[in-house]
């Protein structure tokens, strides 16, 4: 998973990349009298010079980037019918782009979710830290139904710095809730991100012959014969994407849709290009910032 | 061609099967695994109506296999034409040869030998033969299924180049034993070959058939039915045999005189042409003396008793030779001493020894009264001071007072490295004493209150200590009264085991094991004022029998027959931990402490036995009647109810008059058709396999 990740990064590395660090800095907030309890080191000796008052700086610390990665460890992500299973598409992913952080200094946390949040590993920048990121990946998905809503609105408690938060999924669940879920995030000022991941049978739907059809999650099975139900099945499938983009939309969340069957850099290249028009136009609009990278 | 069960036949009706099979109506079976089922709807599902035949080949060969089971299972065969006549059959023989120590005597066993070439020989193809040997012991040379296995051409050379590897033991003859394990074996063999038509079965028998041949086990066995037994007797030439022969219970040591008869009789064959004969008395060589040779004269048919001569020390003695007759198999006795073993028994009490109120009185009566004098006990007295020295010398010790607590620190120890004491609790206070041994307190301990008196009731008879009243005919403790006793509760008492219970319920003997000792608790005494116990015929082998539970016996034998088990328990006291045993062949045995006999007494002569303990030795000889070589009256054999044949009527045998046709079970059993139709079965089976896969095609690759 590593060296996936490590490839494709490198592979577009020299195109687009301009530099991917920006440095520790920290932003000054506010001046505060001091007061009992305080630490004393934090005292401006200066301004006690000016003023003989003693006052404390208060800081505001502007780290590089956290990321979240969300990632769906459900059993329908265990479907594939080319080489790759949408959950190693979704690994892959995942790990492409937390390599893609690492290398420019961010730390990178990741929570594996099927209907609650199974595994949860706060962001981090280590060298090793990236490696147990990677052997988490790789692991097959365990568990059971998707849902969306509790794992959101946990991670959305528990984290409570701004940040970015990736959720790569299939979203192959019911969305009534998603708009609620998502809004919990972006109102904790996160900047998020998310995946919709699907399988390239998924998206047409082109099977040759009638079948006994085995829902991968709920266990439950059907007869289908394709030839009849294509048509309603592709319909019902975009109007389910229209629904998530429209969400998107509508919360100001960045949306992509991969199909396993297609590159991983240049998924990754449609992603990063997109976030660079975004910035651009943010940047057109509200004026340049210093520090970050979002 | 013809069927053995028809009725399978009618399995042919399942040919139908396949076709219903193919005919029938049936929908996809494809299972594919999905993500989400959540834009889907189902669809009604169409069935495909298959009106008419496919994969003919398929069906066809579906439909040749399960007739073909069918028929498998009805057994097929192709009759034949009855035939007439005679027809061969085999036989089951065994070839019992006679390997005792009377085979030893001039040219026996070689004629033995040509005797069953000659059997062996004569064996047809179809023959199963079982070639055994017999003494004391029984041992198959050739099974009967080896003899199947075996070359047709070189059955005989083989079975007999391994009855030429064996020569005569020096064991007895147990004829008996054996012809019961030939009879066994060939009726073995019958049940486990059932498919072989069955002859006749006979049991030839080569040997000396001399009158010494055990027959007891025949006694109690009833000989099969049509099974023959032929006895090929090998004649001797020389026909006078004398031999020594120890008598039990009369020591040799003593002198001929008329007072006390020696111990050694000579024995000559009823058809003896000798009746003079020299004894030669040889001693181990230590006192330098000549050997010393007497003149016998023993009548055909008699014998007589012979002592030591007066210039013969006794003890020296390690055998006795005699000459002059025609066989000197039997010519030899081996001796080795009684050596008497000292046992000292320590008498822990206040007793005056010639009271007869005392318990001590009747110990000493037990063991004293030994006229080997090989027991001797030894009285400690309370108010003495118990020695390390005195308990070390003691092979058993009886306690009986009171004693303190010195005196229970060393007994405590003795106990503790494998000896064993015995407690008799004269009085409730005995109680101290039991506690101060095990280290444990016994929970209640009092006079019991006796209505007129108890009695032994239960009692724990496959104890060793118990073990020789275990015959019913010893068993019976009834006529023992006790007037008093104390209630031992031992029910919670740690390592506890009662032996023996009064009629009460309560504990009479129990046994507490103490380190790697035991201590035997009696809770009451042997004297009058206890018991009438001494006055039973049960006390002396009582107190015998807690002195062997203790590894000690007054008195060991010396003399064994050739393949007689020795007990190695007189030699094996605490503290010895292994044995050697040297043979007379100056080979050598070791046997562990573990070990309880000695089993390889397998020729004449001197055994010494070495432990750390010091060496002693026994004697093995021939068992007596093995001298007795006269011919035995094969009319002795038929009264016990055994088929004899003559040995010619031997050749005769080997076939059956076929009166009637061959039966269909026969000829099925002979052809065996079923088997090829199943392989058939089979090939179809394959051939199906593969052409299905062939029409299918490769299974589609699932989609996902």
């Amino acid at each position: 998973m590593e060296l996936r990740a490590k490839a494709i990064v490198e592979g577009f590395w020299k195109g687009i990349h301009q530099s991917p660090y920006h440095g520790f800095s920290v932003e000054f907030t506010e001046y505060r009298q001091y007061a009992f309890g305080d630490d004393p080191r934090y005292i401006d000796w200066r301004v006690y010079a000016r003023s003989d008052r003693f006052y404390i700086k208060k800081f505001q610390d502007e780290t590089n980037l956290r990321c979240h990665l969300l990632v769906d460890h459900s059993r329908s992500m265990g479907y594939g019918s080319g080489p790759y299973t949408k959950s190693q598409y979704a690994g892959t992913l995942a790990a492409t782009l937390a390599y893609f952080l690492f290398t420019q200094g961010d730390a990178v946390g990741l929570a594996t979710f099927d209907d609650r949040i199974r595994q949860y590993m706060p962001p981090r920048n280590r060298p090793s830290y990236l490696r147990r990121l990677m052997l988490t990946l790789e692991a097959r998905p365990q568990g059971g139904a998707t849902d969306l809503g509790p794992p959101l609105q946990h991670l959305a408690q528990m984290v409570t710095k701004r940040g970015l938060v990736v959720l790569i999924s299939d979203l192959l669940t019911s969305i009534d809730r998603l708009e609620t879920d998502l809004a919990y995030l972006c109102a904790g000022g996160h900047d998020v991100v998310v995946f919709e991941v699907l399988d390239p049978a998924e998206l047409d739907f082109e099977f040759d012959s009638p079948a006994w059809f085995d829902d991968m999650e709920s266990g439950r099975d059907m007869y289908v014969d394709p030839s009849t139900v294509q048509r309603d099945y592709r319909n019902s499938l975009t109007d389910h994407l229209s629904r998530v983009k429209a969400i998107c939309r509508r919360l100001g969340v960045d949306y992509h849709l991969f199909a396993t069957d297609r590159p991983f850099d240049l998924a990754l290249l449609d992603f990063l290009q997109h976030r660079m028009q975004r910035r651009r136009r943010i940047r057109r609009r509200h004026g340049p910032r210093t520090g970050g990278t979002g | 061609m013809s069927f053995l069960y028809p009725l399978f036949l009618a399995g042919i009706a399942a040919v139908g099967l396949p076709i219903l099979l193919h005919m029938i109506r049936r929908h996809t079976r494809r299972r594919v695994a999905f993500s989400s089922l959540m834009f889907l709807r189902t669809t009604v599902p169409r069935f495909k109506n298959r009106k008419r035949l496919e994969h003919l080949p398929l069906l066809i060969l579906r439909c040749l296999a399960v007739a073909l089971l069918a028929c498998a299972f009805s057994r097929p065969f192709f009759s034949r034409p009855p035939v007439e006549g005679r027809i061969r059959v085999g036989r089951r023989i065994v070839l019992l040869v006679d390997t005792s120590a009377s085979m030893r005597r001039a040219s026996l066993w070689a004629q033995a030998i040509r005797q069953a070439q000659a059997i062996l020989n004569d064996a047809k193809s179809m023959d199963r033969v079982c070639v055994m040997t017999f003494d004391r012991d029984v041992r198959t040379l050739t099974g009967f299924d080896q003899w199947e296995v075996m070359n047709p051409g070189r059955r005989a050379s083989t079975a007999l180049r391994g009855l030429s590897e064996c020569s005569p033991s020096w064991a007895g003859t147990d004829l008996g034993h054996a012809l019961i394990v030939a009879a066994e074996a060939i009726e073995e063999d019958e049940a486990n070959d059932v498919q072989r038509p069955i002859g006749s079965r006979q049991v030839v028998l080569i040997g000396d058939m001399q009158k010494g041949t055990d027959l007891g086990a025949l006694a109690a066995y009833e000989w099969p039915a049509g099974m023959d037994v032929a006895v090929k007797a090998i004649p001797c030439v020389g026909r006078t045999n004398a031999a020594p022969q120890w008598v039990a219970n009369r020591t040799p040591w003593s002198a001929s005189d008329q007072a006390h008869p020696g111990g050694i009789r000579i024995t000559n064959s009823s058809d003896a042409s000798t009746e003079h004969f020299q004894v030669t008395w040889a001693d181990d060589g230590s006192a330098g003396r000549p050997q010393q040779t007497q003149a016998v004269y023993v009548p055909p048919g008699q014998g007589t008793v012979l002592g030591v001569p007066a210039e013969v020390e006794p003890s020296s003695i390690r055998k006795v030779v005699l000459t002059g007759d025609d066989h000197d198999f039997d010519n030899t006795l081996y001796m080795a001493p009684e050596a008497p073993r000292q046992v000292n028994i320590l008498y822990l009490g206040a007793d005056d020894p010639n009271d007869t109120d005392d318990m001590l009185y009747y110990v000493r009566q037990a063991f004293d009264a030994d006229h080997d004098a090989a027991s001797r006990v030894s009285c400690h007295r309370g108010n003495e001071t118990l020695t390390g020295e005195a308990l070390d010398r003691a092979h058993f010790v009886i306690v009986t007072d009171v004693i303190d607590s010195a005196g229970l620190a060393s007994l405590r120890q003795y106990l503790e490295s494998g000896r064993t004491a015995l407690l008799v609790m004269k009085s409730a206070e005995a109680a101290a004493t039991l506690s101060g041994l095990t280290g444990i307190d016994l929970p209640k301990c009092e006079e019991a209150e006796v209505d007129r008196y108890a009695m032994l009731g239960r009692m724990e008879l496959a104890h060793p200590l118990l073990m020789p009243f275990s015959d019913p005919r010893f068993g019976n403790f009834t006529r023992v009264h006790i007037w008093k006793y104390r209630r031992a509760n031992v029910t919670d008492y740690p390592g506890a085991q009662v032996l023996a219970w009064f009629d009460s319920n309560d504990p009479a003997w129990f046994e507490v094991a103490v380190g790697k000792g035991t201590l035997l608790v009696w809770t009451c005494g042997w004297h009058p004022a206890d018991s009438d116990l001494a006055l039973s015929s049960k006390f002396v082998p009582l107190l015998h029998s807690a002195l062997e539970y203790g590894g000690r016996r007054v008195r060991s034998k010396s003399q064994y027959a050739v393949g007689d088990v020795v007990p190695v328990s007189a030699w094996t006291t605490s503290g010895v931990d292994a044995l050697t045993i040297r043979k007379p062949d100056d080979s050598v045995v070791h046997l562990d402490a573990a070990q309880q006999t000695f089993t390889q007494t397998d020729f004449p002569g001197i055994y010494t036995v070495t432990s750390s303990a010091g060496s002693d030795v026994f004697a093995v000889n021939l068992s007596p009647r093995e001298c007795l070589t006269d011919p035995m009256p094969i009319e002795n054999l038929e009264s016990l109810g055994i088929s004899l044949k003559s040995p010619s009527h031997l050749a005769g045998e080997g076939f059956r008059q076929a009166t009637q046709r061959v039966g269909p079970a026969e000829m099925e059993s002979q052809q065996k058709l079923w088997r090829w139709v199943i392989v058939t079965t089979l090939v179809l089976l394959l051939i199906e396999i593969w052409l299905g896969g062939r029409l299918t095609g490769p299974r589609p690759v699932p989609e996902g």
